[in-house]
């Protein structure tokens, strides 16, 4: 008995805290928005009907998006560079982006505090070259929330795609030199076509980690910038409607859901290494 | 739109390691040459060069008379075979062998007319649409073939290219890709480890080993007439025993081993014998005759059947010798016999 | 091979390279700045703000509860994580396909409705206290590190290996110390510390879980940047990124900085 479903005994204990803990109170939580109220959707129609939430979804999604092209453009030249780097360079490079990455996403905002505030770094270095006599709000603006973001997670994006771009085998490359093509019809042709695969995952990472974001948006969005994970946590905490909050919870399930199953399988048919 | 191929005096590093030393390598019109050797023995290193992916420390490689030595790859023009193909997997077959032409400007619709007529040749037609993916290992090999083989370049060049085959279709292969070079007139280096394929294909073989070339000849004159111990030993000669000169007699000369066995030699077989040189042989070219009389005297130990014949470890004065007898008198280890000489079957090596 | 890379890529990186390692440069140098509130570059050296770190309560305690939380989810998440990445390799046809997926739903799901909702069943609808709860949305979000990072070693690894062992006369759970785990040892340390630095930087899981009795650091940072805005958080943060350096330095001597970018 024991000996035929072995398996299963040492699958058991970790399967059960997720089942326990994860699967169970997440659909409960999405559970307790249906029913709740006049008719079955009442908390989605409640949510969509306030011009405010709308537009605190919408924000959301723009800056999840800013975050997500910004990153990758970045990311993915950097990264290119990278890879083709000499050893040595290369190891301090990765280094260099895995320190960030590792630091706590808490202290990595707040360090945009310093630079962006009024009495900030940047402000005193626009005053001090004469480029502006009053400080920029810079601060509580969605522009602010976008650039931390960004620092956020490109060096997410450049490990991602150090990995991808050197899985690309040596071998193409030369084959393609050797069929006349010059180093940037190699990018064009060849690099980047087996790249897209891997750049579509990081895109998914990227996406879904700002658009269910808290710790930034708040350090430097502010009230004045709510997203979806600011506005979850003010319903929840600050004015006990845990029906908005599950509701708000609801919502970015299924999109970072029907994102990653979307685009995993539009990586996999895109991805001519698997067949 | 044949070229002959000239490597001069080249010397390469990586990083402060010598892997080639003066190497020096000429390849004729329409010939194919194999660089054969073990692995670290600089042939790939050699092709490597010659493609423009490594550049020489000193020396020069021209094609036709045009100098490569510090073009870079995509400017050579030369076709490349790749030991895993390197076929690209988000291209079709079709794509990937009009990918050279499409870099040379040539526009779709002749593109897809000159890969497809190419593909016909290697028997792909019917897979043109599939992604490389799809296809067996000999199947990639013949796209791997079509597209060095399209753009029609002056050289042609095979980095191991059948090593990842079973036996039975690295003969196959091997046949067609001669036929090919042949049909095209086109200069071929063929880059391999195993030496039945290299004499099996090649007009001329050059032999390596760390960083130089040892011998570069005929298939023919390297299996009968090995230049010196290293390529004899390459090409299967078992048994170099060190041997002097004792009488001569006009061009033959009688020479005896380090054990006192001595052997009449003829000067019309092995042409001028220095003093001091190295008899070598294959197992073949050493009869085994039991009893004693004119040859080296030996004890036979180990005996295996070959089929045509016996092999026989045997133990003489000048150390083992490897030597085969017939199958009519199979010896007990242990036997009193003779090592008779077959002069076609040998050679005389100049002493190291 | 050596492809020349254009100027202008190269400009580039540098940039992105300025901009990923400048901002903590920046807090370094606040951390020492000898002024009241937070400025770059620094303004005179101090460590005082480092000795008022400690002299705030909150800190003190929230720098044992989140090295407690850390230590303990990430050993928990293994204990339990190491075996089901086992059955996972080894027992393929034994277990359903849908068993690997229940793994993946920790990353799955947004931390900060993995917070919440234990907050909702588990704190409040099952009245656990604020410490397990924590430890057990730690547990969740550190787990998928140990299932996937281990399974990713132990997919390499070549069972017939630990049927070598068995048939050789060491019996099955010895075989599994002895022979497998040595050969996914550094999966194994890649996990822990994966799960450790996740664990010990977390917001969003916490969020919900924390109070006044009870909080993380993170939290407690968030918390103190937005009442005052003084050196002592860029301290703090550099005590936290010398937690990171000290990791680093393990994986670079145990396992090499490329497993990172695999």
């Amino acid at each position: 008995m024991l000996k035929r479903h072995i398996g299963w005994w040492l699958a058991l204990p970790a399967t059960l805290l997720v089942v326990l803990f994860l699967v169970l109170p997440v659909a409960g939580t999405i559970g307790s928005t249906f029913g709740e109220g006049a008719g079955p959707f009442a908390p989605y129609v409640n949510f969509f009907s306030s011009g405010f939430r709308r537009r605190v979804l919408w924000r959301t999604l723009e800056i999840s998006l800013a975050t997500t092209a910004i990153s990758l453009l970045l990311g993915f030249l950097t990264a290119y560079v990278v890879s083709r780097a000499p050893r040595n360079l290369k190891s301090i490079l990765i280094i260099a982006a895995v320190f960030p990455l590792l630091t706590g996403v808490v202290v990595r905002s707040f360090a945009w505090l310093i630079i962006l505030g009024k009495n900030g770094i940047l402000n005193n270095l626009l005053l001090a070259i004469g480029v502006t006599d009053e400080p920029f709000a810079m601060l509580y603006t969605q522009g602010s929330v976008i650039v931390a973001m960004v620092y956020l997670f490109t060096p997410l994006m450049i490990l991602t795609l150090v990995g991808v771009l050197e899985n690309i085998p040596d071998d193409l490359i030369q084959a393609s030199a050797s069929l006349g093509a010059s180093p940037g019809s190699t990018f064009r042709q060849v690099v980047f076509p087996l790249a897209v695969p891997g750049l579509i995952v990081g895109a998914v990472l990227v996406f879904t980690g700002s658009f269910t974001s808290y710790a930034t948006p708040q350090l430097l969005g502010g009230e004045k910038q709510m997203v979806m994970g600011t506005l979850m946590y003010q319903q929840a905490m600050v004015n006990f409607d845990w029906i908005s909050a599950s509701t708000i919870a609801t919502i970015m399930v299924v999109i970072t859901i029907a994102i990653v199953l979307l685009m995993t399988r539009v990586a996999k048919r895109l991805n001519p290494m698997a067949t | 739109m044949t070229q002959p191929l000239s490597v001069r005096n080249v010397t390469a590093h990586y990083g402060t390691t010598k892997v080639l030393e003066d190497l020096s390598l000429d390849v004729a019109e329409g010939e194919l040459v194999s660089l054969l050797g073990a692995s670290g023995c600089g042939k790939t290193t050699t092709l490597r060069l010659i493609a423009g992916f490594l550049e020489p420390t000193s020396g020069t490689i021209t094609l036709g008379g045009r100098d490569l030595t510090r073009l870079p790859a995509y400017k050579r023009d030369i076709g490349l075979v790749f030991q895993n193909y390197a076929l690209f997997p988000h291209l079709t077959v079709l794509e990937n062998v009009a990918f050279g032409l499409k870099q040379r400007g040539i526009a779709g619709p002749e593109r897809e007319k000159r890969a497809r007529a190419m593909l016909e040749r290697v028997g792909l037609a019917p897979l043109a649409d599939r992604l490389p993916g799809a296809l067996s290992g000999g199947q990639k090999q013949r796209v791997a073939l079509a597209r060095a083989l399209v753009i029609e370049p002056p050289l042609l060049m095979f980095d191991e290219p059948l090593s990842n085959l079973d036996a039975k279709l690295r003969i196959d292969m091997r046949v067609e890709i001669r036929q090919l070079q042949r049909a095209n007139r086109t200069t071929a280096v063929y880059v391999t480890h195993d030496q039945e394929e290299a004499f099996s294909i090649s007009d001329r073989v050059a032999i390596m080993n760390a960083g130089r070339i040892m011998q570069f000849d005929t298939p023919e004159t390297l299996y009968q007439r090995p230049a010196n111990s290293f390529v004899a030993r390459f090409v299967g000669f078992e048994n170099l025993i060190p041997m002097k000169v004792v009488a001569r007699d006009g061009a033959n000369v009688t020479a005896e081993t380090a054990g006192g066995a001595r052997l009449a030699m003829s000067g019309e077989r092995f042409g001028e014998i220095p003093d001091g040189f190295i008899f070598a042989s294959r197992a073949d070219g050493l009869r085994v005759v039991p009893g004693t009389g004119e040859g080296i005297p030996a004890t036979t130990g180990l005996r295996t059947y070959l089929g045509r014949a016996y092999q026989y470890q045997c133990d003489t004065a000048a150390g083992p010798i490897v030597a085969n007898g017939a199958l009519s008198e199979p010896l007990e280890p242990g036997s009193t016999a003779t090592l008779v000489p077959v002069p076609d079957q040998c050679c005389v090596l100049k002493a190291e | 091979m050596a492809t020349r890379i254009p100027l202008p890529l190269i400009l580039l990186t540098v940039a992105v390279y300025i901009f990923l390692v400048g901002p903590l440069i920046i807090i370094l140098g606040a951390a020492v700045s000898d002024t009241t509130y937070l400025t770059f570059p620094p303004q005179g050296f101090t460590l005082h703000w480092f000795q008022r770190i400690f002299e705030i309560g909150a800190f003190r305690r929230t720098i044992v509860t989140s090295l407690q939380l850390a230590c303990l989810a990430t050993a928990l998440a293994l204990v339990i994580g190491i075996p089901a990445a086992y059955a996972l390799n080894r027992y393929r046809i034994q277990l359903p396909t849908w068993l690997s997926t229940v793994f993946v739903l920790p990353i799955l799901v947004p931390e900060i409705v993995l917070g919440f909702s234990l907050l909702k069943s588990v704190a409040v609808g099952a009245s656990l206290p604020i410490f397990p709860t924590l430890l057990i949305g730690h547990t969740l979000l550190v787990l998928p590190y140990a299932v996937r990072v281990i399974s990713a070693s132990l997919a390499s690894f070549d069972f017939s290996i630990e049927e070598a062992a068995i048939s050789l006369g060491s019996p099955p759970s010895r075989t599994f110390f002895t022979i497998v785990l040595p050969n996914v040892r550094s999966g194994v340390i890649a996990a822990f510390i994966l799960a450790f630095i996740t664990s010990i930087n977390d917001v969003s899981t916490s969020l919900f879980l924390t109070g006044p009795g009870i909080s993380t650091l993170p939290i407690q940072i968030l918390a103190h940047v937005e009442q005052f805005f003084d050196p002592v958080i860029a301290s703090v943060s550099v005590l936290l990124m010398l937690l990171t350096v000290a990791v680093m330095a393990i994986v670079e001597r145990t396992l090499g900085l490329t497993f990172l970018t695999k």
